[in-house]
């Protein structure tokens, strides 16, 4: 994949381009603030753009909304943006930007190599990767008045593989179920939840975690 | 003697002006005590006062003023309302009547004592006994008249304070803003401080981390056992690294040696970190309060650190004494200068030092060198 990357600390910067070149990806760009990325990206659109959230000059905001301006004006490009903390608010606006292609990871996930990768590659494919530990802390606002009070067990896992982007195949692998038992699981869910079968995988994602932080 | 001479000579004129002034006031006061009874109303009101007479009023507390600070080097900070401003007329112009008595006699006292002088020099002296006796009185009259002068300056620097002056209620309500300015502030630069800790925290140790997590993960992945022992020797460096930085981290949110070992020894640490040659001057026999010694150590790391960031300086000069009781703080360098006192570290620190009622001082012209200065109250 063609990968760019935009991360103000020169230490993790460099780190990330080394990973990702020993992966055979080819990283075209590294660069430190937001607006050297947009230059960057207008200039030749990568497949992928990874960002911190937080950059100069302000430290707060920049990369996420960099992130969404370029989901805005280059829909083939991914973005996967790394934030300090779980902000529930950066995480909604990334995924109500649009149809997939986004993802949004704590920053100290990228020390799980495989993890990392896999939700870098989940997003170039346009499909949705988030942190588990977001997911963890939307699904944990369990009240009996929230409608997830009235999923099992088993469908709460379901439901947490499916926010953080897995495909059906890929949630039956890692809970060692058959494609029919998630198929059947999902389709409880959306009837619990209220929510109309639609189909399409990231729309269903937006739904689900729309959902949930709503 | 000389300037004995000329303070009491210009407490004379003042004294004198003060009996003109005081022509003005009598009217005035009487004008002000008529409306006031006409309208009946009580004391300390001003509105029947017709604005004109306000006025004047005000005009004259101007001359005053300025008759007191030119002659008698009484200074009023506040700058009193139309009441109290009235009041101080009405009773200014009795001193007023006193003060041209006593520069009377001064007149006269000189007129006297110098009596002989004249005589001798009109016609020849012809009751030596007697004009000498009245010039002697004369002498006598002049001492005393000087003396009145003296007493009647004194009473108007007690009469001015009284009534010109802040009053304990003021003065009070003056040091309750006060307090919460620096609380405020205070609460201002705590939050300043966290999220510099906040700021140190993410963008140095936890960076370090990761990117050794990602060291490790690199390690874990690859199939080349020389790959992996080089990526390993790196961990192992930036292990120690991570390391280095917590320290670091934690040494600027508190300095532990200062409680162990006290301020001094807490400076020698800050000067032996320091880049840049740094000489440290120490003269307070006591130690300080912890409180005092505690702002006093944040104030030099903080200045410290500025100068090797901003300034460029090749050495710095830190000072620390004690006069009376307080402990006062000096930073010098030899640098560019331009120090802004409104920049953010300078603030935080004049924040500090404010709020316990401490002095600090920045100045640091373009072209350098800048000096930073702080009085503590330190008492012990």
């Amino acid at each position: 994949m063609r990968i760019m990357i935009a991360e103000d600390s020169t230490l993790l910067r460099e780190g990330l381009v080394r990973l990702l070149a020993e992966e055979g990806h080819e990283v075209t760009a590294a660069v430190g603030d937001a607006a050297q990325l947009l230059v960057a990206v207008a200039a030749d659109p990568p497949d992928v753009v990874v960002a911190d959230v937080r950059m100069p000059p302000t430290h707060t905001d920049e990369g996420l909304r960099a992130a969404l301006d370029i989901r805005a004006r280059w829909p083939d490009t991914g973005v996967l943006v790394l934030s300090q903390y779980v902000e529930k608010r950066y995480a909604t606006e990334l995924l109500t930007s649009g149809d997939g292609g986004v993802g949004y990871l704590l920053k100290d996930r990228v020390v799980e190599v495989d993890e990392f990768l896999d939700a870098l590659a989940r997003v170039a494919r346009g499909q949705a990767a988030f942190d588990p530990e977001v997911v963890r802390q939307i699904l944990a606002r369990s009240t009996r008045t929230d409608p997830l009070a009235r999923l099992t067990a088993r469908e709460r896992d379901v439901l947490a593989e499916m926010a953080q982007g897995h495909t059906n195949a890929a949630i039956a692998a890692r809970l060692h179920v058959s494609l029919s038992a998630v198929e059947k699981h999902i389709n409880a869910i959306f009837d619990k939840l209220g929510l109309s079968g639609t189909t399409g995988y990231s729309r269903r994602v937006l739904a689900v975690l729309r959902h949930l932080g709503s | 003697m000389r300037t004995l001479a000329i303070r009491t000579v210009r407490h004379t004129v003042g004294c004198a002006l003060g009996a003109a002034t005081a022509l003005v006031e009598l009217p005035l006061t009487l004008l002000c005590g008529l409306a006031l009874l006409l309208a009946g109303v009580r004391p300390g009101a001003t509105r029947p006062v017709p604005r004109p007479v306000r006025a004047v009023a005000a005009a004259l507390l101007g001359i005053e003023r300025r008759r007191l600070a030119r002659f008698f080097g009484i200074r009023i900070a506040t700058a009193p309302d139309d009441a109290r401003a009235l009041r101080y007329l009405a009773v200014r112009w009795t001193l007023g009547a006193l003060g041209g008595a006593v520069a009377v006699l001064v007149v006269l006292g000189i007129a006297y004592s110098s009596l002989f002088v004249y005589v001798w020099w009109l016609s020849a002296v012809r009751y030596p006994l007697e004009v000498a006796l009245s010039n002697l009185a004369g002498l006598m009259l002049l001492f005393l008249a000087c003396q009145g002068v003296l007493g009647t300056v004194a009473l108007e620097d007690q009469l001015a304070r009284r009534l010109l002056g802040p009053s304990p209620h003021d003065a009070l309500e003056r040091r309750i803003t006060e307090l919460a300015t620096t609380r405020a502030e205070m609460m201002e630069a705590v939050d300043g401080e966290r999220r510099r800790i906040e700021r140190d925290l993410h963008d140095g140790v936890q960076q370090r981390l990761v990117a050794l997590g990602m060291l490790l993960g690199r390690a874990r992945r690859t199939h080349d056992p020389a790959r992996t022992d080089a990526l390993l020797r790196q961990a192992h460096e930036e292990s120690r690294a991570a390391l280095v930085e917590l320290r670091e981290v934690a040494w600027r949110v508190y300095p532990t040696v200062l409680d162990e070992a006290g301020l001094r020894a807490a400076l020698e640490t800050v000067a032996e970190r320091t880049p840049l040659p740094v000489r440290l001057d120490w003269a307070v026999p006591v130690p300080p309060p912890r409180q005092t010694g505690t702002v006093a150590y944040f104030v030099v790391s903080e200045a410290v650190t500025n100068v090797v960031k901003h300034s460029g300086a090749t050495r710095v000069d830190v000072s620390v004494g004690r006069s009376g009781d307080r402990l006062t703080l000096r930073i010098e360098d030899d640098g560019t200068g331009g120090a802004d006192p409104a920049g953010g570290g300078l603030t935080g620190l004049a924040r500090r030092v404010a709020a316990l009622d401490g002095r600090f001082g920045v100045h640091s012209p373009a072209g350098g060198p800048t000096a930073i200065t702080a009085e503590l109250p330190c008492a012990s």
